[in-house]
């Protein structure tokens, strides 16, 4: 594509919603990825869309809006990636936990988060495989899930039928600028001239960033999600203990684990969760599997005769304030970040695509977006891992 | 206490067994069936009595079967299925499923000997109960006693499919095609790089092979039943209960292109085209696999049967596909370099290297007598399944290419579930490469074939069992 | 030859068996061939590979899932039912 409005660098699912955001707003978008679609963090995500796991603050506004978004992408690009309203159930069984927990949902419940309190035999009624030895859990009907691999793929596609296009198998190796204002970049097959570039490279933003001399301290945080033969309906919504987010909201490098289980329209069933902070180290770590079985079947114990069929791993991008990178870099004007989700990736890339899109053209947007601007790491000194 | 674990109770798994043992070597042999011979000496439970009848040369495996259960030195764990396998500064840790429960065996002396498994193609209607393997027949005759069905067709291509026509046929179903692809002159190149082969030495050795030849021959003309070469089935159809009825067979020309159909009525087609060596084990350690001639993905080994992991052997189908014999020396040079590994006072003979080498040279020219023309894909229609566990078809891959924009078998395959389902991709996976790469008018890669077959779980494990393991 | 010595059900239907033979045998035997019907297109399926590698021949067994009949041994009174989906 000669003279795209727009180039995004990065074909997951955040890059992708950048993509349709900025092509309905009727710019030409190229994206560019040296890999397939969904090569990165996309392809290893469970697929959560969750308002659940977010205590109140610009995250969580980034949530719920995203959460709406994903259906509204839904409609407009003819579905096609298991897009399931399904709900989540956070479930507690210590004393402390339950307290946090109630606390949480009343706060959530207050910033516009739907929650239903559960004892153990409301949980039990929706759950009716979840152990007894739950007792108290809330609801979230705002929970949903997706294929994420096929939403990424299903969006491009999209993009492309709007007069988009996506180059795979180059790499960036350049961030052309002139006067601190960007005119373009170079792979390492081609030059392209270009007012707007989108890095929407997840846990690989900091290295793009740097070809800009930006700094994005965006490191990996290493996940993985055990996959289980097709199973029988055993679990009917996205069932996880309040352990997690906690975890999420964890700086500790070392491994923190919760139980996270749903079903998936395939009929798997998929455990999770694990972060660790080992650079990329790609081995399988048996212990961190056989952690998560414990875990899941504490919660169903009925998953004892299932079985596992596989195992992936991926890395999220971790920023270590917790908070994703959206907005115009610090030093080069035109050049935009997108990265840094986390574990929640998949869940916030329609706003974060609405929200860039909006900045680009100008227009309001709906939550003030300072946060996420990568401005705040200016002079700043985090240290990779 | 052992120092040596072997994983495959087959010819090469057994041979190599007692080869080490033999030396001095306390061996462990691990083996996923409930009794000992891998699928070429498959045998059903003792209350069945004397099975000599269903094989050619069961005498051999029995006698090996025999030895290796007396030898005091070899300990047998049957049932045994390794889920898990990793190697780390010399040591291989297999994690087993064993009675219900988890083992982990450590071991810096390792043989491979993992076997193989028919080799698949798809064609419209494979999927239909009632189409099965030629291995999937032959081993409910030899190992349950059952005879799949009455009237049975017998095709694809290779050597193989012999034994089983006349297993069919000394059964009493009554073979009504058996179809060979390539042309009959292969058949006859083979007797002829045989013959090539034969020395004064070793002459009744070598007469074995046209032995078993005629055995087979003699039985599928007593059964009336005549061969026919260039042909194929391309298609399968069900009656009313949804089972099979009948299936289409082609005259192919020598792309395998399809000429002219008939349709003749069956209630059984044994389909199977050569073999595909499970090397799942090897992979999940870490050994360098490579990309034989007939395409199949193998373990890379070196003339003492060593693969690219120091203390870690491989013998039999998974280092190539070549028949039992092959299996057997390659077995017994395993288990001698293995042996000699943990300091026992053996060697690997001159006579060892000349006889391996003969029966490489067979199994080469086995393999050029036997080619798999890539006409094949012209009998696949948008329908037809090529993912039988995620029920995949052709127009769901397709799309995934054309559509979606996959460029390599591994996002098609997660963008599709093609592959991903419970036999991860060892019955489509192969095939499956072929025709990505036939979509995207590139040829495959070998690193596209290797990664079809990596499968870091080998085997499915309930949660509990992994649950509840160190 | 041997004499059949077990019984188990296949769908509350009596099946005999010999002792030693895999719960597929007996069926294929007993002219039962379709032992499962898929997940997403309801097509039956029945034994294809026979040696435990393909995951085609799944039924339940005493009312667990995804059992490869090929490779089960035969025990006396076993439950089997047609696999539809990922149930009985």
């Amino acid at each position: 594509m000669k003279n795209p409005d727009a180039i995004v660098i990065g074909a997951g699912v955040v890059g992708a919603c950048c993509a349709l955001s900025l092509t309905n707003a009727g710019l030409k978008v190229l994206i560019i990825d040296r890999g397939p679609v969904a090569s990165g963090t996309t392809g290893a995500g469970e697929g959560n869309i969750l308002v659940s796991d977010k205590g109140p603050g610009a995250e969580l506004t980034l949530a719920i809006r995203s959460r709406d978004l994903w259906f509204d992408i839904n409609t407009d690009i003819g579905g096609g990636f298991e897009l399931e309203a399904k709900g989540g159930v956070v479930v507690s069984r210590s004393a402390k936990g339950i307290s946090d927990l109630k606390k949480l949902s009343a706060l959530q419940k207050e910033n516009g988060v739907e929650v239903i309190e559960l004892d153990g035999a409301g949980l039990r009624k929706i759950e009716p495989y979840l152990s007894e030895s739950v007792e108290y859990g809330v609801l979230y009907p705002g929970d949903a899930q997706c294929q994420p691999m096929l939403a990424a793929a299903q969006i491009i596609r999209a993009v492309k039928k709007r007069g988009g296009s996506f180059i795979q198998g180059e790499n960036v190796i350049a961030i052309n600028s002139n006067a601190g204002s960007l005119i373009g970049i170079t792979t390492d097959k081609n030059n392209y001239s270009c007012p707007i570039v989108i890095n929407a490279t997840g846990t690989w933003a900091g290295e793009i960033a740097k070809l800009a001399g930006s700094h994005l301290p965006i490191m990996p945080r290493r996940g993985f999600i055990l996959v289980t033969a097709p199973a029988p309906k055993i679990v009917h919504h996205k069932v996880y203990d309040a352990d997690y987010v906690a975890n999420v909201a964890s700086s500790d490098a070392d491994l923190q684990s919760s139980a996270v289980v749903e079903g998936t329209a395939s009929g798997t069933i998929l455990i999770g969760a694990s972060r660790e902070r080992v650079g990329f180290k790609a081995d399988l770590d048996i212990s961190i599997l056989r952690q998560l079985a414990r875990q899941a079947i504490s919660l169903f114990p009925v998953l004892s005769s299932i079985g596992l069929l596989r195992a992936y791993r991926g890395f999220r991008p971790y920023a270590p304030d917790h908070l994703p990178v959206i907005g115009e870099d610090a030093n080069i004007s035109g050049l935009w970040h997108a990265a840094g989700h986390e574990g929640a990736g998949i869940g916030l890339s329609p706003a974060t695509g609405e929200l860039i899109t909006a900045q680009i053209t100008n227009q309001s947007t709906f939550i003030d977006p300072t946060p996420f601007s990568p401005k705040r790491f200016q002079g700043s000194e985090y240290v990779a891992v | 206490m052992h120092n040596v674990v072997i994983v495959g109770g087959g010819p090469a798994g057994l041979s190599a067994a007692l080869t080490a043992a033999v030396a001095g070597a306390p061996v462990l042999l691990l083996d996923s069936n409930p009794r000992l011979g891998g699928q070429y000496w498959r045998t059903p439970a003792d209350n069945f009595g004397d099975q000599n009848e269903n094989h050619f040369d069961l005498a051999t495996g029995l006698k090996l079967i025999n030895s290796v259960k007396a030898q005091s030195n070899i300990q047998v764990l049957s049932g045994a299925q390794i889920w898990s396998a990793s190697h780390k500064d010399g040591v291989s840790t297999l994690r087993v499923i064993y009675q219900g429960s988890e083992k982990i065996i450590n071991t810096g002396n390792l043989i491979l000997a993992t076997g193989a498994y028919d080799r698949s193609l798809p064609f419209p209607g494979w999927d239909i109960p009632g189409v099965m393997t030629p291995g999937g027949v032959q081993s409910l005759i030899k190992g349950h006693g059952v005879v799949a069905g009455k009237r049975v067709v017998v095709a694809g291509s290779g050597p193989f499919l012999l034994p089983v026509a006349a297993g069919l046929v000394k059964s009493g179903a009554d073979v009504v095609e058996l179809l060979e692809a390539n042309k009959s002159w292969r058949w006859a190149s083979s007797i002829l790089v045989l013959l090539e082969n034969l020395s004064k030495i070793k002459i009744l050795e070598n007469l074995s092979k046209i032995k078993e030849g005629f055995y087979y021959i003699e039985a599928i003309s007593k059964g009336k039943v005549r061969a026919r070469f260039g042909q194929a089935v391309v298609g399968a159809y069900a009656g009313e209960n949804g089972e099979l009825e009948s299936v289409d067979i082609a005259k192919i020309d020598r792309n395998f292109k399809i000429k002219k159909v008939r349709n003749i009525k069956c209630d059984v087609a044994a389909i199977g085209w050569g073999f595909t060596a499970d090397t799942s084990l090897a992979g999940a350690l870490g050994c360098k696999q490579v990309v034989a001639k007939d395409e199949s993905v193998v373990v890379l080994i070196d003339s003492k049967q060593q693969t690219s992991i120091t203390g870690v052997f491989a013998a039999g189908e998974i280092t190539g596909i070549g028949g039992s014999e092959l299996s057997m020396i390659e077995g017994e040079i395993a288990g001698k370099s293995a042996a000699k590994f943990v300091g026992c006072a053996v060697d690997i003979s001159r006579s060892d290297l000349i006889i391996r080498a003969k029966k490489q040279r067979f199994a080469a020219a086995l393999i050029k007598a036997y080619p798999i023309k890539s006409g094949w894909r012209s009998w696949l229609d948008e329908q037809t399944v090529l993912c039988r566990c995620e029920e995949v078809d052709l127009a769901d891959l397709k799309d995934s290419i054309v559509e979606l924009g996959a460029t390599d078998s591994r996002t098609a395959k997660l963008l599709t579930r093609c592959g991903m389902g419970l036999c991860q991709g060892r019955i489509c996976g192969r095939f499956v490469v072929d025709l990505v790469a036939d979509q995207l008018n590139i040829s495959p890669t070998d690193i596209d074939r290797i990664a079809a077959v990596s499968r870091p779980i080998i085997t499915p494990i309930p949660l509990g069992v992994l649950a509840a393991g160190e | 030859m041997s004499q059949f010595d077990i019984q188990f059900t296949f769908n509350g239907e009596t099946i005999s068996a010999i002792s030693g033979q895999s719960v597929g045998a007996a069926l294929l035997a007993a002219k039962q061939r379709t032992l499962r019907k898929t997940r997403f297109n309801q097509k039956g399926r029945g034994v294809f590979c026979g040696i435990g590698v393909c995951f085609d021949c799944l039924v339940v067994i005493d009312g667990a899932s995804n059992q490869r009949a090929c490779i089960t041994e035969v025990i006396s009174g076993m439950k089997v039912q047609t696999q539809v989906g990922t149930n009985a």
